[in-house]
């Protein structure tokens, strides 16, 4: 994959550690932002970029090429990955 | 002591003011019938307020999300022990018990969160993240 897979969590989401288990498990390399662990500055660039992308502050969000998954969604992520 | 009709216990967690009951006095441990949370009564310049007794404590939030869950009538599903963890980690990086899938770490986001608490389970079927749901 020319572009690695981005993820953007809240350290403190079972849904986002649940999307990164599914991830792991199937050996998909992936670049991991957790937005509630990052300086206030960094933290409201990261939040603007997602509420552009999906108009909302909701978590997880995957990103892979054009497509964009919100919220942990097993069926989707198959689908994307083709696992 | 007569306990005039019109006093209110004022709950630090939803921050909201509720009934006093009459026979209630000073160090009585009650449930805020708002939120779920236990609390010890305590007269603050003449005002009833609940204090924590357990504040920060992984039973303090067990408690308050069986009994939020017991007075609404709501169930839990198998997210619950992940959300629960969910809601230690943002007491011990943020200081206390914030929804877990929320950016904000302000007060009404506290579980059980403002949306929560006016509504949002009987509209949507599930709080937020889904900790409480309406029963089928």
């Amino acid at each position: 994959m020319a572009n690695k897979p981005k993820v953007y969590a809240l350290s403190t989401c079972p849904y986002c550690k649940r999307t990164r288990r599914f991830l792991d498990d199937h050996k998909i390399a992936y670049d991991c932002i957790e937005v509630d662990l990052l300086d206030d500055e960094k933290q409201d660039e990261v939040l603007d970029e997602i509420e552009k992308m999906t108009g909302k502050r909701a978590f997880p969000v995957v990103i892979v090429g054009k497509e964009i998954i919100v919220g942990h969604d097993e069926e989707k992520l198959k689908k994307v990955f083709k696992v | 002591m007569t306990v005039p009709e019109n006093v209110r216990v004022y709950c630090p967690v939803c921050q909201a003011k509720f009934k006093f009951t009459p026979n209630w006095k000073a160090g009585d441990i009650v449930i805020c019938p708002i939120c779920g949370q236990k609390l010890r009564l305590s007269l603050s310049k003449d005002e009833w307020v609940g204090e924590r007794p357990e504040k920060g404590l992984e039973k303090e939030i067990r408690e308050r999300t069986d009994e939020y869950a017991r007075l609404k009538g709501y169930v839990f599903n198998d997210m619950k022990e992940e959300l629960i963890q969910g809601l230690l980690a943002k007491n011990k990086r943020f200081g206390d018990f914030y929804c877990p899938c929320r950016m904000e770490h302000v007060p009404e986001f506290m579980c059980p969160c403002k949306p929560t608490r006016g509504g949002d389970v009987e509209r949507n079927g599930k709080c937020y993240c889904g900790l409480y749901w309406k029963k089928a």
